[in-house]
């Protein structure tokens, strides 16, 4: 099957597959309760081989399901409804709280960014890990609009999402951090979605505190990556 | 059906909005001024929580579809995981774990105390 230019057919095939082998992978983790077979990867290793044996060139496959990627930002948009289910918990101490959130975006973007160009001296992957601890769709999007790599960003962030989801919790006790808002906030700031998910199946406290500091995270790094990474690019030229 | 049909027309207005926004003033992406006035208009109760609800938690647990034609731009990456692969995930790592140990920290220290929440971790 060697698809020369994209007729709707094809993109209408190419869309239907990857919602399907989607899916398929959602039902499959769900089966086996592994957390390890996150459907996105899942789903990304079951569909490149594909591609490659079948010779359809990435951007071909890209605009066949433009659809799907148009779809991130009514996603993004749905994330205001949890952010509003979780306000009255942060209402008290919002000041200090946003404070610490942004604080933590400066830090991590400024060591990712920094340590990349230093090890890898290209400003587009470093761009996409410097947006690794940002929710998905927001991540996709803040990478394009910085005109970095958005095919990294998405590993980037499944890696950080397990690092802190699954390692998380126990290096915090080690440092004797013992709260559910530091817990939930730290994990949900470093590990978005993932490391909500994965430390809500414990305590639901430390669930909620995590989705409020990663979508707050989000906002922050939107308003703050586009004046970071000019001035950091002047040391790494 | 009639509550799905209210979520879409919600968030497509706060999209829209969004739109116009970052057109006239530019700095965030549009999707996320839509996400920020989609929860004014819930929090001002405008848009009404409890119709939005069912259809906004399906949107959010089937998002992930939409980050695949993304993702699968890796392909065109061989090279580059070949020869840097240990080096980003290690700045993965390490990044990552700074993050959990700086905001942890300081949130033990400024946040714990006040908002009363240093119970002991209730299981669910």
């Amino acid at each position: 099957m060697q698809i020369q230019s994209i007729s709707l057919l094809d993109s209408l095939i190419l869309t239907l597959l990857t919602l399907l082998l989607y899916q398929g992978s959602v039902w499959l983790q769900q089966k086996w309760q592994i957390i390890w077979l996150n459907p996105l990867l899942v789903t990304i290793v079951t569909l490149i081989p594909f591609l490659l044996f079948s010779n359809i060139p990435y951007i071909d496959y890209r605009q066949s399901t433009q659809v799907l990627n148009a779809l991130l930002e009514p996603a993004t948009v749905a994330l205001g409804y949890p952010l509003y289910q979780q306000l009255q918990n942060i209402k008290r101490n919002w000041r200090q709280l946003l404070a610490i959130l942004a604080l933590g975006v400066i830090v991590v973007i400024t060591l990712s960014f920094s340590l990349t160009m230093l090890l890898i001296h290209q400003k587009e992957i470093a761009i996409a890990l410097s947006l690794k601890s940002v929710t998905t769709p927001v991540g996709i999007i803040l990478t394009e609009q910085m005109q970095g790599d958005s095919s990294i960003t998405p590993f980037a962030i499944i890696i950080a999402g397990f690092t802190g989801g699954l390692f998380g919790p126990s290096w915090l006790r080690l440092l004797r951090i013992r709260s559910d808002i530091a817990i939930g906030l730290s994990v949900g700031s470093a590990s978005h979605v993932i490391g909500s998910i994965i430390i809500s199946k414990d305590n639901m406290h430390q669930g909620a505190y995590s989705s409020v500091a990663l979508i707050i995270s989000a906002v922050l790094t939107a308003f703050i990556i586009p004046l970071i990474i000019p001035v950091l690019s002047i040391f790494f030229t | 059906m009639k509550n799905i049909i209210y979520t879409t027309l919600a968030i497509s207005l706060c999209l829209g909005l969004g739109k116009f926004i970052h057109y006239a003033i530019s700095g965030l992406p549009a999707s996320l001024y839509g996400m920020i006035i989609y929860c004014l208009l819930l929090q001002l109760g405008l848009v009404t929580p409890s119709r939005v609800n069912q259809a906004n938690q399906w949107a959010i647990k089937h998002m992930g579809v939409c980050f695949i034609p993304a993702a699968v731009g890796v392909i065109n990456h061989f090279e580059l995981i070949k020869n840097h692969g240990i080096a980003i995930v290690g700045i993965i790592f390490i990044t990552t774990f700074l993050l959990l140990t700086f905001i942890g920290v300081l949130a033990e220290k400024y946040l714990a105390t006040k908002s009363g929440s240093t119970l002991p971790a209730s299981r669910y």
